[in-house]
């Protein structure tokens, strides 16, 4: 009996084994073998990229991802992979001190500095720094507040800051972040938009002059690539609209070989691409420059993360030039780009998971 | 590359099993090193080449030694000596990191670590007092003695077995599907150990470990030493076990390392079945030499003691790492005093574990003092029984923890092997199959997300 136990478990795990070992030989077009170079040869970087192409490479590899959440979150609570899984949405539960803040706050610090204008900082939280209440006290003990007021004690005097934190946690019932990832929704950038707006000396928009659309209701966000928990249900992307009000007559998006194309306040065709969150503003490049009909002269330069696309939309009705700046893209400093000093106001709009000296570093006077 | 990757489990290890298989007889070891020097590279070419010249330098070494002793020549001692002295100055360097020195004059990367040079330190030195003690020969083959340092199955976690030992091994070899198949269920159980139980203790571990030790509650301090004695305890059996169980299946019939430990009813019978062959290593080539030398009882204890903190040490390169092998040790003599105690036999279990959770606060801890700091916790230093992180890593980590606690256990294979009904045991080794395969399958799935799982507590 022992014997033919020995056999069929041999047969049986051999089978299996070559089966997806086989399978995994099809390319999928997602794994990317690394490059062998001397140095990543001798130090086992070599080694260990294969090992990370073998994962992506594997068969079926978005199936095994998904049951392997489910059975995590089975085994070991709610924690899959640096995520929470709360009853109703996913929440990055890996949130470490993000490091000293002081470097960003020098850079900010020094661009206001050289800058005329007036200039307003609006660090806003994930939906982490949010809803970290849920999450088991271990895990949130260094909390988003504890970083935004300590980047708000660094910065200089003549900031503006923003208290996003105490007002996104005010509004925390309502619809203001996605459920599968870690940014806002266009309602939450909204939210923030009346305060930030009315610092910037302009009274808002009421929420009923919008007309709001949902493009999209099947939008899964980085958390969900993280888990593959498919029990938590896809995001709504909406777009916030205003046909009586002010038009968008220019919107080009300016590369860094200074090559300037057409783009967009939403661009429905990102739906269709992996980066659906695209649908803001397109394809992110380092610029965006946006004119309206407005007749008012005012000129906003917005410097900001991801989290400040969805978030122009709003700022279109009151100015009749604004500046988008994204330099986690930029390759070279701002002043390349455009002369911050024909600009009124600034306005640096950042995810606070986003402030790093590294993303910051562009936005220094050369 | 770790034996709980996808790589290795449905690349590597499929793939070199099936070329050893097909490859003639007479060069079966040629091949065997051959997939073991690759499996090296897969850390990096620099570390391939340490490990070779490491066996090279050993290699001639025991020659020179033995070609000398066979002279009778007192000088036999200066290569064995030398060789003693770069292998202990090689484990120390490598494992403290206190020479960045030799990592620039060697163009090693900050950060460089030879994969098991605890393990095959202890072999080549067990080697070679061997050899410089006349109890062995000095191997010819040079293929031979490398496939003794740095065959892949025992790369990573041993098992440490003297090289007479290994020649047996190595020179009975079986073949046939019937091995194929134990051996898969080994590396099964040991996958299933390290991905399934390990990693998932660490959780808990590692939730606990983020506190400093002053706000910690007294229950939640003991959860987390539990879970990190049964995570220890599932890692290092867990990669044990793989290493067999690939063993097996090209052959070769290694031991196994940890025979059920935990919740042992005596100290001494834990540390009889906790990984036995460095146990046994150090027994062999420190306890008895040393002891056999004097004739003093009591010194005789203070040398088990001392071995054992050497043991302590060998596992964590601290000092703390040596007061947990000297407590244990320790434990082991006043146990041995005590043995006809009833109160002992009544608390057998209760009192082992105990202990071992207890001394395993000083393996846990960075220093002697965080050690004492975290009893301190254990003991309601802090003030505070349970809190709320206590209730949240009881709901999540409960049922974890004594699945684990039963599976550390022999009480399954016991209640197999005691079964009298002829049914029951059927059903297993029918079942048993499905069960390795899927198995497999979950092990796959929680590790397909990173690709494998290498988180370890232990760097050895």
């Amino acid at each position: 009996m022992k014997n033919i136990t020995s056999k069929l478990t041999a047969a049986a795990v051999i089978a299996f084994t070559v089966f997806f070992g086989a399978a995994s030989l099809v390319p999928n077009g997602k794994a990317v073998i690394p490059a062998p170079t001397w140095d990543n040869i001798a130090d086992g970087g070599f080694g260990s990229g294969l090992s990370s192409c073998a994962a992506q490479h594997f068969a079926f590899s978005e199936s095994w991802r998904s049951a392997g959440s489910r059975l995590d979150s089975v085994i070991s609570g709610s924690i899959v992979n640096g995520v929470y899984i709360a009853d109703d949405r996913l929440i990055a539960a890996d949130i470490a001190d993000r490091g000293d803040t002081a470097e960003s706050a020098a850079i900010v610090n020094s661009f206001a500095e050289s800058y005329d204008g007036a200039v307003y900082f609006a660090a806003v939280p994930t939906s982490a720094g949010v809803y970290g209440d849920i999450l088991p006290s271990h895990l949130s003990r260094v909390t988003e507040k504890q970083q935004i007021d300590r980047l708000y004690e660094q910065l200089g005097g003549d900031i503006r800051r923003v208290d996003a934190y105490n007002l996104m946690r005010m509004m925390s019932d309502e619809r203001i972040y996605l459920r599968s990832d870690s940014k806002w929704t266009m309602y939450g950038a909204y939210c923030l938009y009346r305060t930030v707006i009315q610092k910037l000396g302009i009274q808002p928009l009421s929420y009923d002059k919008y007309t709001i659309r949902h493009v999209t209701n099947e939008y899964r966000g980085d958390l969900y690539e993280r888990t593959l928990y498919m029990k938590c249900e896809p995001d709504i992307l909406d777009i916030y609209e205003y046909p009586d009000g002010v038009q968008v007559t220019e919107c080009v998006s300016v590369g860094n070989d200074g090559t300037e194309r057409e783009c967009s306040l939403y661009d429905p065709s990102a739906l269709d691409s992996d980066d659906m969150f695209g649908l803001y503003l397109g394809k992110r490049g380092p610029l965006v420059r946006i004119r309206t009909d407005v007749n008012n002269e005012r000129r906003l330069l917005v410097i900001g993360s991801e989290c400040a696309a969805s978030f122009v939309p709003f700022l279109t009705q009151h100015y009749s030039e604004i500046a988008v700046v994204f330099p986690e893209y930029m390759d070279r400093p701002l002043d390349t780009f455009i002369d911050k000093n024909d600009y009124e106001q600034t306005l640096f709009l950042f995810g606070i998971d986003a402030v790093t000296a590294d993303a910051l570093k562009n936005t220094e006077t050369r | 590359m770790e034996y709980s990757s996808l790589l290795f489990i449905y690349g590597f290890f499929p793939v070199s099993l099936a070329l050893y298989h097909i490859t003639p007889k007479k060069l079966k070891d040629v091949s065997l090193l051959i997939l073991s020097m690759i499996f090296c590279a897969f850390f990096g070419v620099r570390y391939l080449v340490c490990i070779a010249a490491y066996v090279l330098f050993n290699y001639t070494a025991a020659r020179l030694t033995d070609k000398l002793r066979k002279r009778g020549a007192v000088v036999c001692f200066i290569p064995f000596a030398l060789c003693m002295m770069f292998d202990i100055f090689a484990l120390f360097a490598f494992r403290t990191e206190r020479f960045p020195v030799m990592y620039r004059a060697l163009r090693l990367h900050e950060g460089f670590f030879p994969v098991g040079i605890s393990l095959f330190t202890l072999s080549a030195l067990g080697y070679l007092i061997d050899v410089y003690n006349g109890r062995i020969r000095s191997e010819k083959s040079l293929v031979r003695y490398s496939l003794y340092i740095m065959m892949f199955p025992r790369l990573l976690m041993g098992p440490v077995v003297r090289y007479d030992t290994f020649t047996r091994i190595m020179d009975s070899r079986r073949s046939g599907i019937d091995e194929l198949g134990k051996g898969l269920t080994v590396f099964i159980k040991g996958l299933a150990k390290k991905v399934l139980a390990a990693d998932t203790l660490y959780a808990l571990y590692i939730a606990v470990d983020s506190y400093d030790t002053r706000e910690l509650s007294a229950v939640t301090a003991w959860l987390g030493i539990t879970a990190y004695v049964l995570c220890l305890y599932f890692t290092l059996s867990g990669v044990a076990d793989m290493g067999v169980g690939i063993g097996y299946c090209f052959g070769f019939r290694f031991p196994q390392s940890f025979n059920y430990p935990m919740f042992s009813s005596r100290i001494r019978y834990f540390a009889a079945k906790w990984h036995v062959q460095v146990i046994h290593w150090f027994r062999s080539y420190i306890t008895k030499p040393f002891t056999s030398s004097v004739n003093s009882r009591y010194i005789g204890k203070l040398i088990f003691i001392g071995a054992w903190a050497l043991a302590g040490c060998w596992y964590s390169f601290t000092v703390s790492g040596a007061l947990w092998g000297a407590l244990m040790g320790t434990a082991i003599v006043i146990e041995g005093k005590l043995r006809k105690s009833r109160m002992l036999k009544a608390t057998g279990i209760i009192y082992t574990y105990l202990l071992v959770t207890v001394f395993a606060v000083f393996l846990a801890s960075g220093t002697v003092g965080s050690g004492f700091g975290y009893l301190l916790a254990m003991i309601g230093g802090n003030r505070s029984l349970t809190d709320d992180l206590t209730l949240y890593l009881l709901r999540s980590y409960l049922v974890v923890l004594l699945v684990t606690m039963y599976a550390s256990t022999d009480l399954f294979r016991n209640m197999l092997l005691r079964s009298r009904r002829l049914l029951l045991r059927k059903v297993f080794m029918a079942a048993t199959p499905a069960v390795m395969v899927l198995l497999l399958a979950i092990c796959t799935a929680l590790i397909s997300s990173s690709g494998s799982s290498e988180m370890l507590l232990l760097r050895l």
